[in-house]
């Protein structure tokens, strides 16, 4: 194993800016979550949540407080003390309070009032954020078996889409997932999921029904991540290969620095040593770049998602536009064909159940001239 | 229009504002104010669960930076309510947590520490609901990275009136070292005397203490004390004057500054053409006596490199002599020796005529 030690200087371990807002030094991931701990009572970053009168009593005789100033302290301290409203009348918290004198509010109320002016109230990205926001807060495994412990750590990390359309270079499509600690970058591999794996290489108008059998991750399962001078190759089957091997003799051959090897399944989190906010690299299908950018990393929280095996979460998806089929115009396009006779265009896209209509009689037998591809789209993960 | 991050940090610093004017550290006083401005509203209004959260984590980020260094214990007590009066009036559940960063943990901790130490009770109660509640996320840094790289970088603009005063020197230096310093000093003294004494035929001991170290050391430290004061004094005055909302500062600077566009524009159309370059002078010295000269408006005028060669270079009293005499002679020679002087007030004034262009737009 490879995976750098911790090293033994703490203070290397507590993160801090290389470039302010843009990234931190390097720091060992487990290092950095023991100096925590090591700060940290058991019962601050525990996920039980201590009820109120026990509360009042530890404080009350940490300082030494007789109940007369408690009681005083809780009234002042209260929530009531801080309500803006009358306290018989709930006021309506999705609309902004007329006549604001903060600033932020007068802002927002402009907005409202121009949103009420739009025919549509609710577009469907609001909807589909929401819906994936519901999917990861605060769920409670039923077994104990399942929950994730205390002190874990949570990373979350963000796998940019290759940059392979010009758009793609301004606006930065890219995936969020949720990762603990305890997780191997292997279980990160397997989490993203990028089309280039489900590509199908050959021509099919012959035998289509056997095409699904050949996709490219069965058959080339190599990749590798790059994290600070170590290329972490995925070996878990015999017909793995190192394909970083060939920029490490390049890299040796024009005096670069020498990078290392180690395999991605024998590495967790926790023992990588990184900067957060800073680009690295998960390549796959020889040639398939990815950046990967852990953004951040702080320990687990009550309110978190707390089953084990709902990780790696995925909390952000781009949505990319898909190409459609070119006879209904409902369903995203599988099949390529081209020098076909039936075809408006040459190239042309079909859906299955299209192609399948347009090219085959009722035997399945191929009608015509023509060579067919399978296609994946783009957006076929959204 | 302005950020959303602007307007949250306007308000924020609005309601620390006022909080620090009543120069006190209570939570009635502070709960007082919020409710005066009726801050829990500003979470109404954001229909989107996710717009909620969004700004929800915008708000918590900008009022985290006021419980920690460099600002006033004051400011920090009043960052500290902020956050829990925000933590505690979101409008969603499970409410978004206040990130604090493992390097900022250590300040934390040390404020809750003077809290004790000062028996601020409703600060140390606070700080424990608020660990109490969970509201904190024990994060490697306060924000999310993600190698955003700016351009431009803004600086993060600190709230200058927050900001504790430096005290390190008062602290350093204090009656007790003042008094060690001296011992030092008499015993090294008398040690290099009677050394020197012993063996006689040493030359002369080199000196290297001052004499009067310990009274100069203080001078210095009571006059920065009171330059310090000073300004804190002259500071109050400028705020007390300006007014408290930003608004109106901005709003005086467009005045400030459409005066004196006014000023310029108007100068320059009454005169008459030919004219012009004269008129535009008086107006240049008008200005400078005026106070929009503060406004940073005209440029700074930097000494000719004559000038500054002259006073740059200290050429012995003979060779400067036989230097002049020769460029005299030279001159002498020279035919055309007296136009010398035009073609320099020619360019004064056509250099003035740009600044006063430029000044104009």
């Amino acid at each position: 194993m490879a995976a750098s030690k911790p090293s033994a200087d703490a203070s290397s371990n507590i993160p801090d800016y290389e470039y302010a807002e843009v990234n931190t030094k390097p720091f060992h991931i487990g290092s950095f979550r023991n100096e925590w701990l090591k700060r940290l009572k058991p019962g601050d970053f525990s996920f039980q949540l201590e009820d109120e009168e026990t509360f009042d009593a530890n404080f009350a005789r940490e300082l030494r407080v007789d109940a007369e100033t408690m009681a005083e302290i809780k009234s002042i301290c209260s929530l009531d003390s801080l309500r803006c409203h009358p306290e018989d009348q709930q006021p309506d918290t999705n609309v902004v309070p007329d006549d604001p004198t903060l600033k932020t509010l007068i802002q927002r109320k402009k907005r409202q009032d121009y949103r009420a002016t739009l025919k549509t109230p609710k577009n469907r990205h609001d909807l589909f954020t929401d819906e994936l926001e519901r999917a990861a807060i605060g769920k409670n495994p039923e077994t104990v078996t399942n929950m994730i412990a205390e002190g874990e750590l949570l990373l979350t990390v963000n796998v940019y889409y290759p940059p392979v359309v010009e758009k793609f270079q301004y606006v930065r499509p890219h995936m969020t997932l949720l990762m603990t600690g305890s997780h191997s970058l292997a279980e990160l591999r397997d989490a993203i999921c990028c089309v280039s794996d489900l590509q199908v290489c050959g021509e099919f108008s012959n035998t289509p029904d056997i095409a699904p059998d050949f996709i490219s991750k069965d058959h080339f399962k190599s990749a590798f991540f790059f994290f600070e001078g170590i290329f972490y190759n995925d070996m878990r089957y015999p017909e793995c290969q190192d394909i970083s091997m060939t920029t490490i003799e390049w890299a040796k051959t024009h005096n670069f620095p020498t990078f290392s090897q180690a395999k991605m399944e024998d590495t967790r989190f926790a023992d990588l040593k990184v900067k957060v906010g800073f680009p690295y690299l998960y390549c796959h299908q020889g040639d398939c770049e990815h950046l990967v950018i852990i953004t951040d990393i702080r320990l687990m929280h009550t309110s978190d998602c707390l089953d084990k095996r709902l990780y790696p979460l995925l909390t952000h998806k781009h949505r990319v536009l898909t190409k459609k089929c070119a006879v209904c115009h409902v369903y995203i396009g599988r099949w390529f064909t081209t020098n076909d006779q039936f075809a408006p265009s040459n190239p042309c896209l079909f859906c299955d159940k299209c192609f399948r209509l347009l090219h085959y009689d009722a035997q399945g037998k191929k009608l015509g001239d023509f060579l067919a591809y399978p296609y994946v789209d783009r957006g076929a993960f959204n | 229009m302005d950020t959303p991050q602007k307007l949250v940090k306007t308000d924020c610093e609005e309601i620390l504002h006022r909080f620090q004017q009543q120069e006190s550290v209570r939570f009635e006083i502070f709960s007082k104010i919020w409710r005066e401005m009726k801050f829990s509203e500003i979470f109404y209004g954001l229909p989107a669960q996710h717009e909620k959260r969004k700004f929800s984590r915008l708000i918590l980020d900008t009022a985290c930076s006021y419980l920690l260094p460099p600002y006033s214990f004051q400011i920090r007590v009043g960052g500290l309510y902020l956050l829990y009066s925000l933590y505690r009036c979101q409008t969603f559940s499970p409410p978004e947590q206040i990130r604090v960063a493992l390097k900022d943990w250590e300040y934390v901790e040390k404020f809750e520490k003077d809290a004790l130490e000062a028996k601020h009770l409703d600060v140390v109660y606070i700080l424990h609901q608020l660990m109490c509640f969970k509201a904190f996320h024990f994060t490697a840094m306060p924000t999310l990275l993600t190698f955003q790289k700016k351009r431009q970088k803004e600086k993060p603009r600190l709230c200058e009136g927050f900001i504790e005063r430096a005290s390190r020197p008062q602290e350093l230096i204090n009656i007790e070292l003042l008094e060690e310093l001296s011992n030092i000093h008499d015993i090294y003294g008398k040690l290099k005397t009677s050394a020197s004494l012993m063996s006689e035929d040493a030359p002369t001991p080199v000196n290297l203490t001052h004499k009067d170290l310990i009274p100069k050391l203080r001078s210095t430290v009571v006059d920065f004390y009171t330059w310090q004061q000073k300004r804190i004094e002259s500071d109050e005055e400028d705020y007390s004057g300006e007014g408290t909302s930003s608004q109106q500062e901005s709003s005086k600077r467009a005045e400030k500054l459409a005066a004196i566009k006014s000023r310029a524009f108007g100068q320059a159309t009454e005169a008459a053409k030919s004219r012009r370059h004269r008129q535009v002078e008086v107006d240049l010295t008008s200005n400078q006596a005026g106070p929009s000269n503060s406004s940073g408006h005209t440029r700074l005028s930097k000494p000719s490199l004559k000038v500054r060669t002259n006073e740059n270079l200290h050429i012995s009293s003979d060779l400067w002599k036989e230097a002049t005499a020769t460029t005299k002679i030279s001159r002498l020679t020279a035919l055309d020796f007296v136009p010398e002087e035009k073609p320099k007030k020619n360019y004064r004034k056509s250099n003035k005529k740009v600044k006063t262009a430029k000044e104009s737009t």
